[in-house]
């Protein structure tokens, strides 16, 4: 739905002329006139007021009763009193029944010093209670996750984190239990709140009642020092503060961006920033000898990549992915190319560079906030929060609040399907012949055809036409309305088809130059835009400017180490390995490469194997200089700790190998390497750090940003579409990589638990064909392309095709060979399961519960099925809580 | 002077079954003559009427019809039959004896409120006039009075019964609107009102059991000619709960404007002999108490509302001078503490820290000045709510200290006496002894 556009209103408040939007609710008016009416349960980011808590109780002229201010809108000519003795005493009211069960044990409460429920009691509270009745008591505190600790005594009944559950993430968990005054918050079925995004309610909850279980007893208000950032642990890029306490980043909050975040959070993004802090962390420079990989001093490494490198000019190639900055990745393009006489640098998705720069066109850019205020969204080929969490918040805020029409448009039965006006599945491998097939559907040609070798149902492509043609939504004659297409860049790896027929598609419906509408691409990697925009592309320069020749895509990197025609390879916030299509030629590339030189975090697989030099990186809270939001802001990180033990900024590194290497990049501060960047990016024009302060600055929406963007080449039309190999016996192989498979993950003690196993999801049908039931083990593939998972039926799953993880430590289903696998069972699992799986996937709730199931642990230690069965069990994963002894602090025993 | 209009044949054997009630004039003429008079022209007989609902807030029927919408969409009819209110039972009795003669109200509010959807929720421990109304309601479909094409006249109607779970708060309108859609039954903020955004979002009217069951007796008489029955503003008849210190506790149907002696007195006896009237609740135990000098006070709205208190659901407790006014005040706050929903801090913690204070007054752990906090956080309460919940603890609670409180401090005195006797014969049980 369109934006509304408010109309200006003037309202009196304690005797002054504010000016405000009209509808706008009373509270927020009131800022406008510096008046403050305390809140409690007024959050307009979880949704329509509830006026709960009557805190903010005010008197409206011409009413006879006291009106709460979070729930009336301001009209024209309103007058409105909150300083008079009726509000005033009413105020103090609320004050003193909301502390009648209030413990008021501030002294040991994680809350204290930066709590509503203090503040407001000192600012608008009688200052004394005439309470002397003995309060209401709950066991406490307890775990509500293994996330998040809950002190039901202290809750305030404000609904803020049930209404989260229920109305923002809607995983549905957090209900309340009982009623009245023994009201109490917890899940539904008592299991622990597990779900992508449940960190948020520790922020929502205006007392200590919800605290997070690894900052317990940390650290109090008046030890910490903020900071902020950019969260780099995905491409949502969500603004973010940090908590600092003696150089260690001890929590993360929002830093709440509409354009960005929305205020809200993943739990990833919350508390991953423990592996910052992780010994699994490299913090010096590492140099293999006798071959296994040592610290050394900077000096040596440097020297020994130097000269490894120098000998090899013209050989060397680089890769550069993951968190790095859009510096870091212009740096190393000017490395290698200018210093290294070599064009073999890519971007670590390594998809064709005509197409990103087809596709990047300003033009064609939809806006985050747009998602929400579109007439139809069409989600293709991503699964929103796996691949860009906080994304999935707002596609779920638009259909609820805006109803936008969603259409999903995927291999891999989505999350979203429940929210979705319609769900068009496709084969693993058939994204060519979909795209295809939709435009042809648009825009005349043969359907069916197509629709058949994507395995997608041509009625059901026709009538997701249908849909984006006339979502107009107005009532009226049908017309083509605002539509956001929110894709997976991967889809781009179906062939040259894809592009042009997206290209087709974003013409065909008018989304070029139209506010509201056009394409939003998920990346595969954090940065994945800016890295590509800073130069660090096959056959671009910076800016999408035209390369030399003898460029060399990831594919070309690999095959010329395997082959010889490279003999060094720079690898720069990525394991190929771990992170890339194709594990198993990566392997052996780097392996063959006489000089694999990495600029990384952690030792993952590929980098502890195959890694001479290993440079420490900064982490996100140690970094300065730029990263590029998939909808082109360009975003500023801000170190807010010192650089833990030897680490030198990414910046300072390249310039000190290149100078060894005889080429000065003229780089003697992180703000210089910015101002390089810029001049040397076009449509970066008008980007200084001062211009992007805390929010950033959308390039696509700048005008010297949009003139300066170069024409992309037109895109040749695809000759062929890829065909479909039918499954014969074996089944097609999908795969997907889960939020939680990630690095940060894995070594972040509180989220540990959350690190996923590798399953296989297919239909029942499928299953029952092969003879296999849920939860037996089984193996996928042959010989060393293979890998063992648990099976895992699910109702939603499309027959003939399965599903596996990729980006997981163990067994990522990137090593198999498709488009077909074999698969044969083995032994039963102990853990047994009916043969059908009990979870359908009819209603969202459950959908969720069984994704849920799939990120939780499999119950198999006694201690663990315990905690499934009870939230009251401290579900304690190692290392969340500091110690047993401070574990049991003075609040435990209270 | 006990008028008989919705009791008129109260007592005849099988007025449950549709035959029966046939016989006595249901579902006839009237019935064909409200689905045959434009909406609009129904809607002004029932303001004609001047009937108000009868569930409690006395609100004007006709005038909540017209706030429904026009145009196409869907919109709902709900019956509110979630009897809840302690003394309240008027309609059960209507619902066991005489359920067609709702399910005709319904037949014609839905007409009115231009409803093809209407549901009865009944409170869940009415299971037997639960299973009535199924019944009657099966017979009545069969009959095609509800369905497709009523009567001829092209009006559809479908109709359920909606058991609720035992929670007093789904009888507040918007709570009772969310427990029918499943969810927990938990008043919604208001604006919007039920008539614009009611259930799943569409203009709803809501009415109580009477209310609806009120209205064939408009259509027959003509809202003019109801509107002479009773007095100015409170016109029609009403049925009465009369339970407590009476001889002959029961419903009657009174004509509105009757003297309230006649009925406590007249009607239901009064209290036995020797013992008067020391206080009573007009209208349920969420009204302001009035005393035995208030039973000259006409029964109607505006006379109560002057008197300072309610008629509300008509439920009428009588409570004589045997009776303790401390225990009456911790029995109707305990109640509401119970029923509070928690959703809104006033009544939540208001009710709990009330029932809390009035229980020390018992143990004789209270002085006088606790009474002053009583009265201070009813007053609290009062208005300051998300509904009314809050309101029906501190109204009559608040009334009974302000208007009983020299019996409040006798009661902390000697309360706090005997409890410092007891303690000192627990420490000292050689006083005890020579006491």
């Amino acid at each position: 739905m369109p934006r509304p556009t408010p109309k200006s209103i003037t309202f009196s408040i304690d005797g002054r002329e504010v000016q405000a939007d009209e509808n706008m609710m009373l509270v927020d008016a009131a800022k406008l006139g510096d008046v403050e009416i305390p809140v409690f349960c007024y959050e307009p980011k979880i949704g329509a007021p509830v006026g709960a808590c009557r805190m903010c109780l005010v008197e409206i002229e011409g009413i006879p009763k006291l009106q709460t201010a979070c729930s009336t809108p301001v009209k024209d000519g309103m007058v409105v009193q909150t300083q008079t003795q009726r509000v005033k005493i009413a105020q103090e009211a609320v004050v003193e029944f909301l502390l009648v069960n209030h413990p008021l044990d501030c002294p040991v409460c994680d809350k204290g010093g930066e709590c509503p429920l203090q503040d407001i009691s000192f600012g608008w509270g009688g200052g004394k209670s005439r309470f002397i009745e003995p309060k209401r008591h709950f066991e406490k505190p307890l775990a509500l996750s293994p996330l998040i600790a809950i002190d039901r005594e202290r809750c305030i009944l404000c609904y803020r984190c049930v209404r989260f559950s229920q109305e923002v993430s809607e995983d549905y968990q957090l209900v309340l239990h009982e009623r009245g005054a023994a009201t109490y918050v917890g899940t539904f079925d008592s299991h622990p709140y597990v779900a992508p995004f449940s960190g948020n309610i520790i922020e929502l909850c205006p007392v200590g009642a919800l605290t997070s279980r690894p900052y317990r007893f940390r650290a109090r208000p008046w030890d910490i020092e903020g900071g902020g950032t950019i969260c780099t642990l995905c491409p949502s890029q969500c603004n973010v503060h940090l908590t600092v306490r003696d150089e260690r980043v001890l929590r993360v909050l929002d830093r709440e961006h509409p354009g960005v975040d929305d205020g809200w959070l993943c739990d990833k993004g919350r508390f991953a920033y423990q592996a910052i802090h992780a010994d699994e962390r490299i913090t010096a420079p590492m140099v293999r000898d006798g071959g296994v990989l040592r610290e050394v001093p900077w000096e040596r490494a440097l020297e020994e990549a130097a000269k490894a490198l120098g000998r090899m000019k013209g050989k060397v190639g680089a890769l550069v992915g993951g968190d790095s900055s859009n510096e870091e990745a212009f740096l190393v393009q000017r490395l290698v190319r200018e210093g290294l006489g070599s064009q073999a640098v890519d971007t670590a998705a390594g998809l064709p560079a005509d197409a990103l720069h087809a596709l990047a066109r300003p033009d064609l850019q939809a806006t985050v906030p747009d998602l929400e205020f579109a007439h139809t969204v069409l989600v293709l080929g991503t699964e929103p929060v796996d691949e860009m969490a906080i994304i999935d918040l707002r596609l779920r805020k638009g259909v609820r609040r805006n109803r936008v029409k969603l259409a999903v448009a995927t291999p891999r039965p989505s999350s979203l399907d429940p929210n979705a006006a319609l769900s068009v599945r496709y084969a693993p491998g058939g994204e060519a012949a979909f795209v295809t097939a939709l435009s042809a559907a648009l825009f005349g040609g043969e359907v069916d055809g197509p629709a058949r070798s994507a395995g997608a149902d041509a009625d059901a492509v026709r009538s997701l036409a249908e849909m984006l043609r006339t979502g107009g939504g107005d009532g009226g004659p049908p017309t083509p309305g605002d539509v956001v297409v929110l894709y997976g860049q991967n889809i781009l790896r179906g062939g040259p088809a894809v592009a042009p027929a997206l290209l087709k598609l974003a013409g065909g419906l008018n989304l070029a130059g139209r506010d509201g509408a056009g394409l939003l691409a998920v990346p595969q990697d954090t940065n994945g835009r800016g890295i590509a925009e800073s130069g660090a592309l096959a056959g671009r320069g910076p800016g999408y400017t035209p390369g030399a020749d003898g460029a060399r895509d990831a594919a070309g990197i690999a095959e010329g180490l395997q082959s010889g025609d490279l003999t060094a390879v720079l690898l720069v916030g990525t394991d190929p390995v771990r992170d890339s299509a194709s594990p198993v030629a990566w392997d052996a590339a780097l392996e063959k490469a006489s000089m694999v030189v990495a600029h990384a975090k952690y030792l993952t697989a590929g980098i502890a194997e195959h890694a001479n030099v290993v440079f420490p990186a900064e982490s996100y809270a140690e970094k300065e200089g730029t990263v590029t939001h998939p909808d082109g802001r360009v975003q500023r990180l801000r170190p807010a700790i010192g650089r833990q033990g030897s680490i030198r900024p990414g910046w300072q590194v390249l310039d000190d190998l290149a100078g060894r290497l005889g080429l000065d990049l003229g780089v003697l501060t992180g703000a210089m390497a910015t101002t390089q960047l810029v001049e040397a990016v076009p449509f970066y024009a008008g980007v200084t750090l001062d211009a992007l302060g805390g929010t950033g600055l959308r390039w696509p929406s700048t005008d010297p940003g949009v003139q300066a963007f170069p024409e992309p080449a037109d895109l040749p039309a695809a000759s062929e579409l890829p065909a479909l190999a039918s499954p014969n016996g074996e089944l097609r192989l999908g795969t997907y990589r889960s939020i939680w498979a990630s690095p940060e993950v894995e070594i972040s003690p509180a989220l540990k638990f959350l690190v996923p196993r590798q399953q296989i999801e297919m239909s029942p049908a499928d299953a029952e064909h092969l003879g296999l039931r849920h939860g037996e083990q089984v193996t996928v593939g042959e010989g060393r392309a293979s890998v063992s998972a648990t099976v895992h039926l699910r109702n939603a799953a499309p027959q003939g095709s399965v599903f596996l993880q990729t980006g997981i430590s163990d067994g990522s289903a990137n090593v198999l060979e498709g488009p077909l696998v074999p698969i044969q069972g083995r032994e039963l699992a102990a853990v047994g399961a009916p043969a059908t799986s009990e979870a359908s996937d009819a209603s969202n709730a459950s959908d969720r519960a069984s994704d849920t199931d799939t990120l939780a642990p499999e119950p198999q230690t006694p201690e663990e099925t315990h905690a499934h069965e009870s939230s009251q069990v401290d579900v304690t994963p190692e290392g969340t809580e500091p110690s047993p002894t401070e574990g049991a602090g003075p609040e435990d025993n209270a | 002077m006990s008028q008989h209009l919705i009791f008129k044949d109260i007592d005849q054997p099988g007025l449950h079954t549709l035959d029966v009630f046939r016989s006595r004039g249901g579902y006839g003429d009237r019935l064909k003559r409200a689905l045959q008079m434009p909406r609009e022209a129904l809607v002004e007989e029932l303001k004609a009427s001047g009937l108000r609902g009868r569930g409690g807030a006395g609100f004007s029927m006709g005038m909540k019809a017209s706030f429904m919408p026009k145009g196409a969409m869907d919109k709902y009819l709900v019956c509110n039959a979630d009897e809840s209110e302690p003394g309240t039972f008027k309609d059960r009795e209507l619902m066991q004896k005489i359920p067609h003669l709702l399910i005709e109200g319904m037949i014609i509010g839905a007409y009115a409120a231009g409803a093809s959807r209407s549901f009865i929720f009944i409170r869940g421990e009415y299971a037997q006039q639960a299973d009535i109304l199924e019944a009657a309601i099966v017979e009545a479909k069969a009959a095609g009075l509800v369905g497709q094409n009523i009567l001829g006249t092209g009006f559809d109607l479908d109709m359920w019964v909606h058991r609720g779970a035992g929670a007093y708060i789904c009888g507040e309108e918007t709570a009772l609107l969310d427990a029918l859609e499943g969810k927990r039954g938990n008043p919604r903020l208001k604006p919007p009102f039920p008539a614009n955004q009611g259930l799943y979002q569409g203009p709803t009217l809501i009415n109580n059991v009477e209310t609806l069951a009120t209205t064939p007796f408009i259509v027959e008489m003509g809202g003019a000619e109801y509107a002479k029955i009773g007095v100015q503003n409170s016109s029609g008849t009403k049925l009465v709960s009369i339970s407590g210190h009476v001889e002959r506790p029961g419903n009657y149907e009174i004509e509105l404007g009757m003297s309230s002696r006649d009925i406590i007195y007249g009607l239901a006896g009064g209290p036995g002999e020797g013992r008067s009237v020391k206080l009573w609740f007009p209208g349920g135990s969420s009204s302001p108490v009035l005393t035995g000098d208030d039973l000259d006070l006409s029964y109607d709205f505006d006379t109560l509302a002057k008197a300072g208190t309610m008629l509300g659901s008509g439920a009428i407790i009588v409570v004589d001078d045997t009776t303790s006014v401390v225990d009456v005040a911790l029995k109707t706050a305990a109640f509401y503490k119970h029923e509070s929903c928690g959703k809104c801090t006033p009544c939540r913690e208001g009710t709990t820290w009330t029932v809390k204070m009035l229980q020390r007054i018992k143990s004789g752990e209270a002085t006088p000045m606790d009474l002053d906090i009583i009265a201070s956080v009813c007053e609290q309460i009062q208005g300051n709510c998300l509904c009314v919940l809050g309101d029906a603890m501190a109204m009559p609670v608040g009334s009974m200290v302000a208007k009983f409180r020299g019996e409040f401090e006798e009661y902390i005195e000697m309360a706090r006496a005997e409890s410092e006797a007891a303690l000192l014969a627990s420490i000292l049980p050689s006083v005890g002894a020579a006491a």
